[in-house]
């Protein structure tokens, strides 16, 4: 029963865990397509921080995926 | 699927431990020393006779790769003071990457899958960017950076603030790199388990995802090779820069 509880608790705290850096990580590509459609000059810079904010968001869901682990080794 | 995190432990080549540590040369030990030794030749061998008339393809190589460092890992996000950081972020960048790249061999093993490794990194990128401060700003100098312009009651709140988001750098960088890695590795083993386990004309369609996530891999390798030198690079950048 506390092995199926944990087992079950790693699959939700990566799929909600996900949900977030997921919707984040699109509304960051959307708006950074957007700016170098209406400004290709300005790709360059817009690219690296398009990259690093990506990092940020996805770190979330990977702090997630970590406890997921950590449950699921516990199931 | 039990074995799944067995197949991420290194073997043991030579036990030893010193004083309660455990300083074993492992596997991941063996591939971080010929990722270093890789990274050297790969600098070493084209630029030993450098040529103006642009020279061999390999020197080439070298010369966008150090292009490449000092623009966009170095020179857009420190500026003119990251000239003395410019050694140790493309390395950080150029080792990272080979690391990432040897894991992906099959038969070989990802060092950056250890958190133990990508902490050690993690530190080290702190340390340096601490003592780059200090040495920039002084010690009071760089201690006011811990105490922004703020009402007096708030310091309560901020100091604490700060001092837990400086904790959460290396942290942070030593799980994002850890993280990511295990997880591609964990994907290509299900995938493999399930080319061993499926029926014979079922076989093909997870080899397909196997081929296509080591694609994805590699790409993945690059992409967090190059976020942990940026990162690197913008906590060094923050810690030099003038007060403002």
């Amino acid at each position: 029963m506390k092995e199926g509880l944990a087992l079950l608790g790693a699959g939700f705290a990566i799929g909600f865990g996900a949900l977030g850096p997921a919707i984040g990580i699109g509304l960051l590509v959307s708006k950074a397509v957007e700016g170098m459609a209406r400004q290709p000059e300005a790709s360059g810079s817009i690219r690296t921080a398009m990259f690093v904010g990506m990092a940020f968001a996805e770190a979330i869901a990977l702090y997630a995926l970590v406890i997921a682990f950590i449950l699921s080794g516990k199931g | 699927m039990e074995n799944l995190f067995e197949e991420l432990k290194p073997p043991v080549y030579y036990s030893l431990k010193v004083a309660g540590l455990d300083l074993s040369i492992t596997k991941a030990v063996v591939v971080l020393w010929v990722a270093a030794l890789a990274v050297f030749l790969l600098i070493w061998l084209p630029t030993r006779r450098l040529r103006l008339d642009g020279g061999s393809r390999f020197q080439g190589l070298v010369e966008s790769l150090v292009e490449f460092a000092q623009n966009s890992l170095v020179g857009e996000i420190i500026g003119e003071e990251g000239k003395p950081f410019f050694p140790f972020v493309a390395t950080l960048f150029l080792y990272i990457f080979v690391v990432n790249l040897i894991g992906l061999i099959p038969g070989s093993f990802a060092a950056t899958s250890l958190i133990g490794t990508t902490a050690a990194w993690g530190v080290v990128v702190f340390l340096l960017y601490n003592l780059a401060g200090f040495m920039r700003h002084g010690l009071i100098g760089y201690l006011k950076h811990f105490f922004p312009q703020v009402p007096f009651f708030l310091y309560p709140i901020i100091i604490p603030l700060e001092i837990i988001s400086h904790i959460a750098r290396p942290a942070s960088l030593a799980i994002r790199l850890f993280a990511n890695v295990v997880a591609g590795h964990m994907v290509l083993l299900v995938f493999t388990f399930l080319t061993m386990t499926a029926v014979w004309f079922l076989k093909p369609l997870p080899f397909v995802m196997i081929v296509v996530m080591n694609l994805f891999e590699i790409f993945v390798a690059a992409i967090q090779a190059y976020i942990f030198a940026v990162l690197a690079a913008i906590y060094i950048g923050q810690a030099v820069a003038t007060e403002h």
